[in-house]
C-alpha cells in the first residue's frame, strides 16, 4: 500500500468523524471509488476506532469506595510548603532584597575599611574599669554575605516553585 | 437523574453543612473518576487512592468551585491532576515473570480474533507518547468530549484535537505493522 498524504490521512478522518459538508462527501466518495490505497487506509483507521470504543469501558471501584472517601472528608488535604504563588512572590522579594544590596555596595556605603563594634561592658562602674570591648568588623563582606545567600535562596525558590514543576510536567505528559 | 440545577442545589447544601450529600455526588462520579485515574496510573489500588484523594480535595475547594464550567469537569481535572501528581511518586509496579506466564497461558486458552487485536492495541499504545495516549484514552470513554478532556488536561482544545487525530493515525500505522510482524512469524 502506498503511503497516503498527511492531507488525505485527515481528510480521512474528517469523513469519517462527519465533519465534512455535503459537497466534501461526495467529492470525498469518489475518490474512495477509485483508490484501493485510500479505501484500506479507511479500513485500518475505522478498525481502530472500533478497537477503541470496545476498550474505553467504565471501570468500577471498589464497593466501599463512597464510604472511605465520606469518612477522608474530616482530613485537611496535605499542601505543600508554599504554593506557586508564595514562591514566586518569595523569588520577587529575594530578587529585589539583593538588587537593592548591590545598588548600596556599588555606591560605596560598606567602603569603609573596618567598622568597629563596641560592646560596653555590663560590669562597668565608676570602682571597676573594664576596658570595652572593640571587635573589628567589615560591613562590605556581611552584605556580600547576605547578597550570596539571598542569590542562593532565590536559585533554590526559581527551581522549586517555577522550574522543577515545568520540567516535572513536561515530562509526565511527554511534550 | 441529576440535573445540573439540581446538582448546584445539591453543592448549595453541601456548603451549609449537609456534608453528608456529598456522598451523592461521589456515587455518581465515582466510576469515571476512577477510570481517569486508571487510565493514568494503570494500577487499580492507586487509581481507587488516587481518586478517593481527588473526591476529598474537590470536597475541601468546593466553594472555590465558580460554576462556569460543569462540576463533573471541574472535579474530573481536580482527579487528573491528582493521578498525575501521583504517579510522580509511585514508582512503575513490578510485575513477575510467574505471573506473565499464567495470563498467557490462561488467554491462549480462550483467545478470540477480538480479543487478539485487543492486544495488539494496547501495545500499539505503548508507541504514543503519554500525553496523546491519554487525550484518546479519555476522548473514547463514553461521555466524554473533545472541549472536556481539554478542560480536563488542562490544555488547548486545538492541541487536543491535534493530539487526537494523530494518535489515531499512529495507532492505526502501529497495528498494521503489528499485524505484518505476526503474519510473518505465522
Amino acid at each position: 500500500m502506498k503511503k497516503l498524504s498527511q492531507e488525505k490521512d485527515d481528510q480521512l478522518l474528517h469523513y469519517l468523524d462527519g465533519e465534512l459538508n455535503a459537497k466534501e462527501v461526495e467529492a470525498f466518495e469518489k475518490e474512495l471509488l477509485l483508490s484501493p490505497d485510500l479505501n484500506l487506509r479507511m479500513e485500518e483507521l475505522r478498525s481502530v476506532r472500533a478497537l477503541l470504543i470496545k476498550k474505553a469501558q467504565l471501570e468500577i471501584p471498589s464497593k466501599n469506595f463512597t464510604q472511605k472517601v465520606m469518612s477522608g472528608l474530616d482530613a485537611k488535604p496535605a499542601r505543600s510548603v508554599f504554593s506557586y504563588r508564595q514562591g514566586l512572590l518569595l523569588l520577587i522579594g529575594s530578587v529585589i532584597a539583593s538588587g537593592i544590596a548591590l545598588a548600596l555596595l556599588s555606591a560605596g556605603v560598606f567602603d569603609a575599611p573596618t567598622t568597629p563594634l563596641i560592646v560596653d561592658s555590663p560590669l562597668k562602674n565608676d570602682w571597676l574599669n573594664v576596658p570595652s570591648i572593640s571587635i573589628p568588623f567589615n560591613g562590605k563582606i556581611l552584605v556580600n554575605g547576605i547578597i550570596f545567600f539571598n542569590l542562593g535562596l532565590a536559585f533554590i525558590l526559581l527551581d522549586r516553585t517555577i522550574l522543577r514543576p515545568l520540567f516535572q510536567r513536561r515530562n509526565s505528559m511527554g511534550y | 437523574m441529576i440535573t445540573t440545577e439540581d446538582e448546584y442545589a445539591l453543592i448549595d447544601r453541601i456548603l451549609a453543612g449537609e456534608k453528608q450529600l456529598y456522598a451523592t455526588l461521589v456515587d455518581k462520579y465515582k466510576s469515571y473518576a476512577y477510570t481517569i485515574a486508571m487510565k493514568i496510573l494503570e494500577n487499580r489500588s492507586d487509581a481507587e487512592e488516587a481518586a478517593q484523594d481527588g473526591f476529598i480535595k474537590a470536597f475541601h475547594y468546593l466553594k472555590n468551585f465558580n460554576r462556569q464550567a460543569k462540576f463533573s469537569t471541574w472535579l474530573y481535572r481536580i482527579v487528573f491532576n491528582t493521578a498525575i501528581s501521583y504517579k510522580r511518586k509511585v514508582k512503575p509496579a513490578f510485575q513477575s515473570i510467574e505471573t506473565s506466564i499464567i495470563e498467557y497461558s490462561e488467554r491462549a486458552d480462550h483467545q478470540t480474533e477480538q480479543d487478539d487485536k485487543q492486544v495488539y492495541l494496547v501495545k500499539a499504545m505503548n508507541s504514543l507518547n503519554e500525553a496523546d495516549r491519554l487525550a484518546i484514552q479519555l476522548f473514547y470513554i463514553k461521555e466524554f468530549n473533545m472541549e472536556e478532556v481539554a478542560e480536563m488536561m488542562g490544555q488547548n482544545l486545538n492541541t487536543i484535537k491535534v493530539r487526537i487525530h494523530r494518535a489515531r493515525q499512529r495507532l492505526a500505522d502501529e497495528l498494521t505493522k503489528i499485524l505484518k510482524q505476526e503474519a510473518l512469524t505465522l
